[in-house]
Parts: C-alpha cells; structure tokens; sequence
C-alpha cells in the first residue's frame, strides 16, 4: 500500500514507473497557475507574466481553470472568505497539485497579523509547498520559488497533496473550527451546485 | 431691562461673526445659500473647494434632500466611533460637479440606538454605502432593504469589528488560535 501510494504516477500505472523521473521533469516543466489572485501580492504577477520578468520561457501558464491546473499562487493575504473559495479550488485541482504562498501574510499574517479577519497560519487549513517571504516579494522572490518548487518537484518534495490526502482529517478540523461545522453545505454549495 | 437686552447684543454679535466668517468666494457663497435654506445647520468653509456643515440627526435628511440640488454626486458615507462622548459621527462626502466643490455634512447620533433615515431615494448608490456602514458600525438605516451581512463573515459581522470597543486581540485569539508566536497580550511593542 505504501509503495502504491508513492506517487501518483506508480499509484496509476504500476509499470510505468520506468517512465517516472521523465514525468517528473515533464511536470515541473508545464506548470500552469491557477490564476486566482488573492492579496496584494497579485501585483507581482503583470510583471511576471509580461515581457520584463518573463515567465512563460519556464513553461508556466496562467489558466482561469482550476481543473487544467497544477501550481495554486496564494498571493498574499488570506480572510476566511477567501480561503473558502480557496480550500475549494484547491480540492477542483487535479492531483499532483502544488503551492507557492507569497509574503509574510500566509506565513504567520503578516502586517495583519492582529487583524480580525486576516488568517494567521494558512498552513493549518491547505498544504503549501513553498513560502516566499518578503513584503511583498519582488518578481525575483517569486522566481526564485518557482526554481525552488520546481526543483521540489523533481525531487518528489513537493509533496502538499500528498499531505493533504493523508491528514485530510486534521486539515478538515482546523477549517471547520474556523468556518463552522457545515460550511460546504451552506457556502460551497451556493457557489456549485454539484459538490 | 439689562437682562432682556444682553441676549440681543450677543446674538447680533454672532450672527455677524457667521457672515464675517464666510468668504466672498464661490464656496461661501454655496454655505450662505445652502444655509439660508436650512437654518438648523451650522457651516463653514475649510479652505479652497472644501466645505462642511453639522446637522441636528433629525434634520439630516430634509438637508441632504437641499444639498443634493448643488452636490449631485454621494462620494461616500463614513462613521467615526467617539466612543468617550457614546456618539456615532456619520460623515456624507458630496461632490458638487456644476460647482467642483467637495462638502461634508456631519451629524451625531446615539452610539446605544444609532438610527438615521436612508437617503437612497436622494443618490440610489447610498445604499451601498449604508450597507458598509451598518456592517463596519451597527448604525441601522431605516428604510434600506438590504441591510445584512454584505462584505463580512456572518461571524465578524455580529460584532460590528470597526467599533471601538471591539476587542481585536482577544476575538483574533477566539478564532484563529493561539499557536502563532508573535501573539502576547503583555509585550507592549510587537515587532512585525
Ligand atoms: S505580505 Fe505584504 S504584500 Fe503580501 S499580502 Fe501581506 S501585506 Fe500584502
């Protein structure tokens, strides 16, 4: 079970694991971003996505579609209201799924650290692979955690959905300490209705 | 006879104060109209473009209703928490663009039952603003329909966090926990 579990790949296709460290590469090398920007720090992303800083010659992509996805940028700051929709989108991502929190903001909140509606430890409730420090971080940070995912990825450290999967219970407490018991029900399923 | 005449004297003296302090620009010429319609309010010019009246809270609306001829735009409307004196100051910003002037109009209420009379039938876009206010403050606009949670969680919204007496530290520490490091109610400097 546990070599099943391994990757996602040999959990699949058992025979194909010949072929594993070529999906690695293939993978980090086609990352496309969910383009979801939630907090300041989707400033950054003009730049990064234009002719100065450049990101496509890495592969990357932003797509509006969370099923086409792999790599989530949390890009700042997170209030409980976002973070439904984020827990959200982030579950519609097809495994393996990766994220990049920027600043300081996901890390421990920030400069809003005392603020009432700004959550504090956005790794209690979603899995993140890379944090970027810095408020905000300059396109350089951003690319430089982009180096570091993508040789996450091809390591087999970058590991959240994995994580995600197996303490799906703690990550499901935490999130229903915060929204209230119930809140897919009431919330998620005012904005989709099938789930 | 001293005392029926005193009182005379120093109401003259004020009415002259009031006309000497308006200026002979376009903005005080815009209070002295706007005043002379509505004789409840108190106005005065702030500098270049920049006006403010007070208004009795049962008057604010009958004002807003005459201003509104001259500011035809409702900027925004904002509520400042005095909590010491337990009053409510709802702030209206107006924008004249016939006249490129900018007014505030302010007015006092109860912090206990803050009430005011909606003014969307005046500008339709205040109900936005009072949504937001309701939400931040708890000022109840009688009249709006769609008073309610709008931009907060339903949670945040019971408290009304943009008051003074809101407990930030301690509602942070009932919701998110108290694992995070830099959380200490006895540090008097906090470093970010
Ligand atoms: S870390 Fe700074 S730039 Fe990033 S979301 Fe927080 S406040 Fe904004």
């Amino acid at each position: 079970m546990s070599e099943r579990n391994d990757d996602f790949i040999t959990y699949e296709l058992q025979e194909f694991k010949l072929f594993e460290p070529l999906f690695r590469w293939a993978r980090k090398k086609s990352l496309w971003i969910v383009a979801f920007c939630t907090g300041c720090g989707g400033i950054e992303m003009p730049p990064l996505f234009t002719a100065r800083y450049d990101i496509e010659r890495f592969g990357m992509m932003p797509n509006p579609s969370p099923r086409m996805a792999d790599l989530f940028l949390i890009t700042g700051y997170v209030t409980p209201k976002t973070l439904k929709r984020i827990i959200i989108t982030y579950e519609m991502i097809p495994d393996p799924k990766y994220i990049i929190a920027h600043g300081s903001c996901p890390i421990n909140g920030g400069v809003y650290w005392d603020s009432y509606n700004v959550v504090k430890q956005l790794d209690k409730y979603i899995p993140i692979d890379v944090a970027i420090a810095g408020c905000m971080p300059r396109p350089e940070a951003v690319m430089d955690g982009i180096q570091e995912i993508m040789r996450k990825i091809e390591s087999g450290e970058a590991d959240g959905w994995k994580r995600y999967r197996e303490n799906y219970e703690w990550y499901r407490k935490n999130q229903d300490e915060l929204f209230g018991e119930g809140w897919r029900e009431r919330d998620a399923r005012r904005w989709l209705a099938w789930i | 006879m001293d005392m029926n005449e005193k009182p005379k004297v120093e109401e003259k003296e004020v009415q002259e104060m009031e006309v000497q302090k308006l200026p002979d620009t376009k903005e005080g010429r815009l209070v002295a109209e706007l005043l002379e319609k509505a004789p409840y309010a108190e106005g005065s010019v702030r500098r270049e473009r920049r006006i403010e009246f007070r208004v009795p809270k049962e008057e604010v609306k009958n004002f807003l209703r005459l201003a509104s001829e001259k500011f035809e735009i409702l900027l925004q409307i904002t509520v400042v928490d005095w909590l010491k004196e337990s009053e409510f100051e709802v702030i209206y910003q107006l924008w004249s663009v016939s006249e490129n002037v900018h007014a505030m109009v302010r007015t006092r209420i109860p912090r206990d039952d803050p009430r005011l009379p909606t003014v969307m039938d005046i500008w339709p876009v205040a109900e936005t603003y009072e949504r937001e206010a309701h939400e931040f403050f708890g000022v109840i606009y009688e009249g709006n329909p769609r008073l309610g949670p709008f931009i907060l969680e339903p949670k945040e919204y019971e408290k009304h966090p943009l008051r003074k007496d809101f407990n930030m530290l301690g509602y942070v520490k009932m919701v998110y926990g108290e694992d995070f490091d830099r959380y200490d109610e006895s540090k008097t400097n906090y470093v970010i």
